[in-house]
């Protein structure tokens, strides 16, 4: 008991745990079909790709930045592996490493841009958004790109002992982003330089070359979560990945990483994605109007980070 | 002083270019809906073929969904004096104001493929109601009249998705074993309407007959949501617009059927009617319904 009540007091993803709870019972006290292990991992499936895009971009947000171009990345990437793997002209392998270059490369443009010019990424990377998207359209002729190679086809749609692909990349790609941020100098120095940039310039961090860094992980995920989508819809799509950026960003937040930078955490994130992917599920599950589902979806996602903050306030008068 | 004699020669630039001739050949504007939908990219293909053969300039510009933007787009085009119009509305209303304009402006418009409320010199699409109800047909059939259908819808609020769904219900409304289990939106996209799928495996298992999906793109998300959970043999699904995607499916026995609209030939009557309104000709027809294929293996 001492241990659950230390848990939702100690940590700052306590809040949110406590909100996805409550979702979770809400809809299974309203369908059966809710809490089943199938519908467990239709849920993790569904929310992998956001999932990768959200791990990402909370480094950018800790360090005190934003990556508007996620969901532009996610495009420009899905349509390079898929243009890579068509007629099975390169190897998989090749068509996955020359993708992560590629969201790398990106993801490094938005950083110099970031770093040299002193413009607000806001602005950086609503301009690169605007860009990537065009790109895409350019490399795929504004058309999908199907007939891909089968193993692509493969890490989106299949099982490992039993656990779908897309799940295994997000539980990597959750624990490497946890141990890059909490047990890395590297994660330090990000929260560090959210956290007070001055002070930690003054302190001898090398404040720029972190903030590349931020943008090079972004862009990597990106590619990731572009590389899944792609393999998961079988076809490269010019406009996949419209609004991404918004579902990652709002997770993150909901997941409790500030927007003022510093602090944040990558369970956090996740719980914040599952937040998000719960309800996009549950009010199908339920049959809620396409109307209202949008309607619902919104005042939830406010009502969780009002709750959250509530919830925080209390915790300090304990 | 050297400031105003920069600004006073550039003034008589503009103006010359204002008052410069027209040249002999015939410009035509075109607004396109979203040069990202497949579809749509066909129709503007075909519109440019047929504009190559018969020496018509074309400026195709891309509205990118948005029905102000169109409107612009409009406005520019009777700026920039075009022979004629082809529109290829956003929305039913919204982007009504581009054709009230074009016509005001003396300047021939004709929509294509979908409708707006002001009505245009001339019209060229397909009933869309109609795919939809050839759609449902199809699936009453293979039910043979009885059995539990959903319906994944295009974006929510836009013409075609409202005539779709008033096609398919007027189907469904005829065979009363016909029972509609659900119906929501995939936004026209494939990844969200794989999602939606897979949540409705979750919710109504195997209780699903058969699924109509507003457009080829969302039926091959729900096919493959449903090859997945190797639900797609006792699944019957059946979309609407025959893209090479959806056609390729149809062969493979994956998606069963789709109601193609012919994009080929919506654009080159399109272009063949604004032809003819430049050249003052009477039209024999102002609105030219292009007639649905069924597309099965």
């Amino acid at each position: 008991m001492k241990e659950i009540k230390a848990f939702f007091t100690k940590t700052p993803t306590g809040g949110i745990f406590l909100a996805l709870i409550l979702v979770c019972a809400l809809f299974s006290s309203m369908t059966s079909r809710f809490l089943t292990p199938t519908n467990i991992s239709v849920i993790l499936n569904q929310v992998s790709v956001n999932a990768i895009l959200a791990f990402g971009v909370t480094f950018v947000i800790i360090a005190g930045g934003i990556d508007l171009s996620l969901g532009s990345l996610v495009a420009v990437c899905g349509v390079v592996v898929a243009l890579l793997s068509q007629n099975n002209e390169y190897s998989l392998w090749l068509a996955i490493i020359g993708t992560l270059i590629a969201g790398i490369a990106l993801g490094a443009l938005n950083g110099i841009i970031v770093v040299l010019t002193k413009v607000p990424p806001f602005i950086v990377t609503l301009g690169t958004m605007t860009i990537g998207r065009g790109v895409a359209l350019i490399l795929s002729k504004g058309r999908p790109i199907s007939d891909l190679n089968e193993s692509l086809n493969f890490l989106g749609n299949g099982d490992l002992l039993g656990i779908p692909i897309p799940i295994l990349f997000l539980v990597l790609s959750y624990a490497t982003c946890h141990i890059l941020l909490t047990k890395t100098i590297f994660g330090r120095y990000v929260k560090a330089i959210g956290g007070n940039e001055m002070a930690s310039y003054v302190a001898g961090v090398r404040v720029n070359r972190i903030k590349l860094y931020v943008y090079m992980i972004s862009g990597l995920f990106a590619a990731l979560a572009g590389i899944l989508l792609t393999a998961r819809i079988n076809t490269g799509q010019p406009n996949a990945g419209l609004g991404f950026e918004l579902d990652a960003i709002a997770a993150v937040i909901i997941g409790g990483t500030s927007t003022r930078g510093g602090k944040g955490t990558i369970t956090g994130t996740l719980l914040g994605v599952l937040f998000i992917g719960v309800i996009n599920n549950g009010l199908d599950l339920i049959n809620v109007s396409a109307y209202w589902q949008q309607v619902i979806m919104g005042g939830i996602i406010i009502l969780a980070v009002v709750l959250d903050g509530l919830y925080q306030k209390l915790k300090m008068n304990i | 002083m050297k400031l105003k004699y920069v600004v006073f020669v550039s003034m008589l630039m503009l103006g010359f270019s204002c008052n410069e001739k027209k040249s002999d050949k015939i410009i035509i504007g075109v607004s396109m809906l979203s040069m990202q939908n497949e579809f749509i990219q066909q129709v503007a293909d075909a519109l440019e073929k047929s504009a190559a053969t018969s020496q018509v300039e074309l400026i195709i510009v891309d509205a990118e969904r948005s029905s102000l933007k169109q409107v612009e787009q409009v406005e520019s085009f009777i700026s920039q004096q075009v022979d004629a119009i082809i529109l290829n509305p956003c929305e039913f209303e919204a982007s009504s104001p581009a054709v009230d304009k074009a016509k005001k402006a003396g300047i021939p418009i004709v929509n294509v493929n979908s409708s707006t409320k002001s009505k245009p010199d001339a019209f060229v699409g397909s009933d869309d109601a109609e795919s939809a109800n050839m759609a449902m047909e199809l699936i009453a059939k293979k039910l043979g009249g009885k059995g539990n259908v959903l319906m994944i819808q295009g974006y929510m609020g836009q013409a075609a998705q409202l005539d779709r769904e008033r096609g398919a219900k007027i189907v469904l409304a005829k065979y009363t074993g016909m029972k509609l289990l659900a119906s929501q939106t995939g936004e026209w996209d494939r990844a969200k309407s794989m999602a939606l799928m897979e949540n409705w495996i979750q919710s109504y298992g195997d209780q699903i007959q058969a699924v109509f999906a507003q457009n080829d793109e969302m039926g091959l998300g729900a096919v493959q949501a449903l090859m997945d959970a190797n639900k797609k043999q006792s699944v019957y699904v059946v979309s609407v617009d025959g893209i090479k995607d959806a056609k390729k499916s149809v062969t493979q026995g994956n998606l069963d059927a789709t109601i193609i609209q012919n994009a080929g030939q919506q654009g080159s009557e399109a272009l063949r009617l604004a032809l003819e309104l430049v050249q003052k000709k009477p039209l024999k027809e102002s609105n030219k319904l292009i007639p649905f294929e069924i597309f099965v293996k």
